[in-house]
């Protein structure tokens, strides 16, 4: 592997001088424009859709409706499914459609598509078309929704529940729970947020008659997925799709799958003859891409007398939304409980996780996709147990944590950590963020007038999960440089330069040298996305067996070369030589040399596969925040990330995926917020007037340190780190919020911690009432 | 955005007898209001009358006891201005606040003046300095100018061309931030200026405002704890999902004890 000194991505050029291709860089010549026509009401029944004003307007070429889709055969919107036990409920998927058909389930749910000469024709004509409604309540809490008598989105999902979860061992819990000596509660609401990647949806549609072939031009995590998932909602079949993208500009998860504006610019596309673009706008983003979290968590936890926990037990409600996004079961339960016990060593335990429909946008897998909720419920709970039974915020993790000498460990839901050293990471932490020299500067932030808190986590993740082969395409091109092709499509986080890394350091070539195609059209290779932090882990691997493959394969031309057996031939630094001898020749010479036959493909071209199975980023992370008591604002003033994510490829690129995550968490913690208005379901927070999104600064004095043990689980020995910061630091900045509250007198807090919320929470807490700004308490069923 | 026609003006008169033909038309500033509006489809104006074009709209002229901003200055340039950062430091030091780089490059003095959105800082100066608004007409003082919620006293097709601000002897602007639009939740502009100490609170109401209370406590005591207990009551106050009245209320009085304190050091 090359450890060079790390001299910026090769991506960097491009994308800081405007010169990347986004999609819509993309011009065809003759396109047509289309805009939709979005519901301005969060739940109905549609009457009737009046088109004929908007079809008369000059350069309005049609306009679509679900109709028009219902009569081309359209299908759902899928959703990615799991392996269920025997016994378990299964999840109600209800259809979703492209448009909207019979009834609109949320506010800014597309009803029609104009499809125009310009962009503003069709905006201008979208006004014109006319939407009966026959108004219906809607319902945007999910505690509401499961209400006897709350109003029913589907017909086919009573009670408004998608999903009834359940992962571990509700007897075996229960028992331990029976015998504790303590048992400590905890409610915490984990917020609704909107993703905001800086490209919005858009798209072009295209529709290659001659070929019959659909050309899907968006922005993806991962075309093939992408094109898979189109393919069933067209009908036709997956290799009928192609996804085409250079750049993709952010993802965080919801640039995954593919939404229902996509699907129709491909059909209107065919119905035209014409390629069809859509510019979505911020606005369009705010109101129907997939959103984040909304979990209304409850968890318990059972300890003996001297501080051991013996079981944990969770209920959960979380709102999924009027739809199902397409990782809106994985994400929202399996995700959740994968590392049900996190660090700690505990045998027995028990979760249920309620899916619930409202009226609200789709929820859908988003950094961390499930595991935030879980770190964050755990180790708020165990921070309230510390404090319930005034034990140590350290000892009471170290007393807990599992030990170096019990790898594998399984958990009660069969998961298994394979390596971890977390009592090395933890002490990593508090040597860093100088634990006990605290109480000094609490006194120095007093003195200026500002209550200091501080916390710690010791977080576990699962990720990189797949359940197909991940293909790493290596192709010598005749330009002298080497292709990478695989179906994990980088939307920001560097992957041009880390794989070129992992090839060129097995090869000995420069990496400028090895370049990534991924989002090509007719591009056909084995995998799945990026998500889930897989992409270092699982293609990664894959293309350094790819490498090594070609390692091999070029052993054979340099013995023919150098007139000698391939068993005594050496490869280093990209030369093969024969051993204790001068005579030599480079891997890049030889495969100029031996190019095969005209129109064959290079002989040294390798593919690297393997399905990558789970790891187990971990860490501990301590923060420091300042709250302006007067003003309550709230600025984090340290934060120390010790994190073990397997061995570290580039120590640059980790530091700003843990950058960027730590961020997204206080982004969350300290502000973003999506709020829907409980009587009309209309989303309150539709413009970052209303929305604050994180900034550069807002976690300072931050400090990303890496405690490596490699894993054994792939030949990287990476644990994979694009969702690690958030991960941590969910419970990390919430809990130091609340310690800096409790010298006046607050004792629960929900996050965000806005100025005003946390004011709010002084005053009630002055008032007599320290849990004024809990949002919600839920019983263990 | 709708359509509509584009006109540069060459002149403040030329963009007066474009407005005056077309009752639909609107003079577009630095547009970082208006622009936005536009891509909203909020605004739908049959043209443009752009004054970014008219040169002599952008100076700061620094007097012996007022300065002169024309209208179409930036903020940006109002806020690296060396005479101004000398003259009157608190309003250079209120443009550098405004929005980001890009708005401060932009957007413009008379612009936002007579946009009088609620949450703008220019207004609090305007009223907390003193000052009077140039028109192509006429001098109007800040007192008169702003009527609440996007209303000035601004007829049809009138332009502002600059603002004057007397010199204060000590001034200070304290902006509490709404976390996400970055515009004053709440901002208090302070000063001792010849006819007398003031406070204009932007943000917390539906247009800017003085504290009277405050102004007479600070003629007594130019000092921080003469406003620190003085409460501006919450009634008439803006209340949503940022701040509620109670809170807007309380900032107030605490922005204007902190604006105090700075205006002293
Ligand atoms: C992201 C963002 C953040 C911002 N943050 C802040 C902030 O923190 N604080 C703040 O105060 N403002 C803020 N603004 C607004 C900014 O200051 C604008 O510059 C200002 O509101 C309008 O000035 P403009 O020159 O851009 O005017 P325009 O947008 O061009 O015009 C605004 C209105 O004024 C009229 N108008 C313009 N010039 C004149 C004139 N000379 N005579 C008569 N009428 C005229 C126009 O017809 C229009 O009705 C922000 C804007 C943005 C986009």
């Amino acid at each position: 592997m090359s450890h060079d000194a790390f001299h910026g991505r090769l991506e960097d050029d491009r994308m800081v001088t405007g010169s990347g291709t986004y999609t819509l860089d993309w011009d065809f010549p003759d396109t047509a424009h289309a805009w939709f026509v979005r519901a301005d009401r969060a739940h109905a029944e549609i009457v009737s859709i009046d088109a004929s004003a908007a079809l008369a307007h000059p350069g309005v070429i049609a306009v679509l409706t679900g109709a028009d889709l219902e009569a081309a055969g359209f299908k759902s919107l899928p959703v990615i499914t799991m392996p269920l036990k025997p016994d378990a409920m299964k999840p109600l998927m209800p259809f979703r459609p492209c448009l909207a058909t019979g009834k609109v389930r949320l506010a800014g749910e597309a009803v029609a598509c104009v499809i125009a000469e310009t962009q503003r024709i069709a905006m201008d004509a979208s006004e014109l078309v006319v939407v009966e409604y026959n108004e219906l309540q809607p319902v945007v809490d999910s505690l509401d929704a499961l209400k006897p008598g709350a109003p029913q989105l589907h017909d086919d999902v009573p009670g408004n529940l998608y999903w009834d979860y359940e992962d571990g061992d509700r007897a075996g819990t229960d028992a331990l729970f029976a015998r504790a000596a303590k048992i400590v509660k905890h409610d915490l609401y984990n917020h609704r947020v909107v993703g905001h990647p800086m490209e919005p949806r858009c798209c072009t549609g295209v529709y290659d008659a001659a070929k019959d072939q659909y050309f899907l031009y968006s922005p993806t995590q991962g075309p093939r997925m992408q094109a898979s998932m189109v393919a069933k909602v067209l009908d036709v079949p997956t290799d009928k799709v192609d996804v085409v993208a250079k750049d993709t500009g952010g993802g965080f998860g919801i640039r995954s799958a593919p939404y229902p504006e996509y699907c129709v610019t491909l059909l209107a596309s065919k119905k035209l003859g014409r390629p069809v673009r859509w510019n979505g706008t911020r606005s369009e983003v705010f109101l129907t891409d997939n959103q984040a979290r909304d979990f209304i968590c409850h968890g318990e936890l059972a300890l003996d007398d001297k501080g051991k926990f013996l079981a944990m037990r969770f209920f959960i409600v979380a709102n999924n939304g009027a739809y199902l996004a397409p990782t809106g079961l994985l994400a929202q339960t399996r995700s959740v409980t994968s590392c049900i016990t996190g660090v700690y060593d505990v045998p027995v335990s028990h979760a249920r996780i309620q899916l619930v429909a409202t009226n609200t946008a789709q929820v859908s897998a988003y950094r961390g996709a499930g595991r935030p909720i879980m770190s964050m419920l755990l180790e708020c709970l165990v921070e309230r147990a510390a404090i319930d039974l005034n034990m140590d915020v350290v000892e009471i993790r170290r007393k807990n944590l599992i030990r170096n000498d019990q790898y594998p460990y399984k958990l009660v839901n069969g998961t298994t950590y394979d390596c971890g050293d977390f009592e090395g990471v933890l002490d990593d932490a508090l040597k860093a963020a100088d634990w006990n020299g605290f109480d000094k500067r609490r006194a120095e932030s007093a003195r200026r007038g500002k209550l200091r808190g501080r916390a710690l986590s010791t977080y576990i993740e699962s990720t990189a999960a797949g359940g197909i082969p991940d293909d790493a395409q290596l192709l010598f091109e005749a330009d002298g440089t080497i292709s990478l092709k695989s179906s994990s499509h980088s939307h920001g986080q560097g992957h041009e330069t880390s794989f070129a890394q992992v090839v060129a350091g097995v090869l000995g070539v420069p990496m400028n040298i090895v370049k990534l195609r991924t989002g090509e059209a007719g591009m056909r290779v084995g995998g799945g996305g990026t998500g889930g932090s897989r992409s270092m882990v699982s293609f990664g691997s894959s293309y350094l067996l790819g490498a090594r493959e070609v390692v091999k394969k070029g052993r054979e031309f340099a013995a023919k070369e150098l007139e000698a057996s391939p068993d005594d031939i050496e490869f280093d630094h990209g030369e093969y030589s024969i051993k204790g001898t001068d005579r030599r020749i480079s891997l890049m010479d030889l495969a100029k040399k031996y190019k095969g036959s005209a129109g064959e493909p290079h002989p040294l071209n390798s593919v690297g596969s393997g399905k990558w199975g789970m790891t187990f980023p971990n860490g501990a992370h301590i923060a420091e925040v300042e709250i302006d008591a007067e003003t309550g604002v709230t600025e984090i003033v340290s934060y120390i990330a010790v994190d073990d994510i397997g061995n570290v490829i580039t120590h640059a690129l980790v530091e700003g995926q843990m950058q960027g995550g730590l961020t997204q968490g206080a982004g969350q913690i300290l502000g973003e917020h999506a709020i829907y208005d409980r009587d009309t379901g209309q989303l309150l927070t539709g413009s970052f007037m209303d929305y604050p999104m994180p900034r550069a600064g807002m976690v300072a004095g931050l400090e990303v340190l890496d405690h490596p043990v490699p894993t054994k689980l792939n030949p990287l020995g990476a644990k994979g780190v694009g969702e690690a910061g958030c991960t941590g630091a969910l419970p990390t900045l919430a809990n130091a919020i609340v310690d800096a509250l409790r010298p006046v007198g607050v004792t629960h807090f929900d996050m965000p911690a806005t100025p005003q919320r946390v004011w709010q929470a002084i005053q009630a807490a002055k008032a007599g009432n320290p849990r004024a700004l809990q949002t919600y308490t839920l019983e263990y069923a | 955005m709708y359509a509509f026609q584009y006109r540069k003006a060459k002149s403040v008169d030329d963009a007066v007898s474009a407005l005056a033909a077309d009752a639909d038309a609107k003079v577009l500033g630095g547009g970082q209001s208006l622009v936005a509006a536009l891509k909203l489809r909020l605004a739908q104006p049959s043209a443009l009358v752009d004054l970014g074009t008219i040169g002599d709209l952008r100076y700061i002229k620094v007097g012996a006891a007022e300065v002169t901003i024309g209208a179409m200055t930036t903020h940006a340039t109002v806020a690296a201005s060396p005479e101004l950062k000398k003259a009157i430091p608190a309003l250079a030091d209120l443009a550098g606040d405004i929005g980001d780089r890009q708005v401060r490059n932009m957007g413009t003095c008379g612009g936002s003046i007579a946009n009088n959105d609620p949450a703008a800082d220019y207004p609090a100066a305007c009223q907390g300095l003193v000052a009077t608004i140039i028109t192509n007409k006429r001098r109007i003082a800040a007192d008169d100018f702003f009527k609440g919620l996007y209303e000035t006293a601004l007829e049809a097709g009138e332009i502002i061309t600059a603002v004057s601000f007397p010199i204060p002897k000590r001034a200070a602007y304290m902006k509490f931030k709404n976390p996400a639009s970055r515009f004053a939740l709440v901002g208090v502009f302070v000063a001792e200026t010849s006819a007398g100490p003031r406070v204009a609170v932007t943000g917390a109401g539906p247009g800017v405002f003085r504290v009277k209370d405050m102004e007479q406590a600070l003629a007594r005591k130019f000092a921080p704890e003469s406003v620190a207990a003085i409460k501006v009551p919450a009634d008439d106050l803006n209340s949503d999902m940022h701040a509620q009245a109670d809170y807007r209320a309380h900032l107030i009085t605490v922005m204007a004890k902190r604006a105090v304190e700075k205006a002293l050091k």
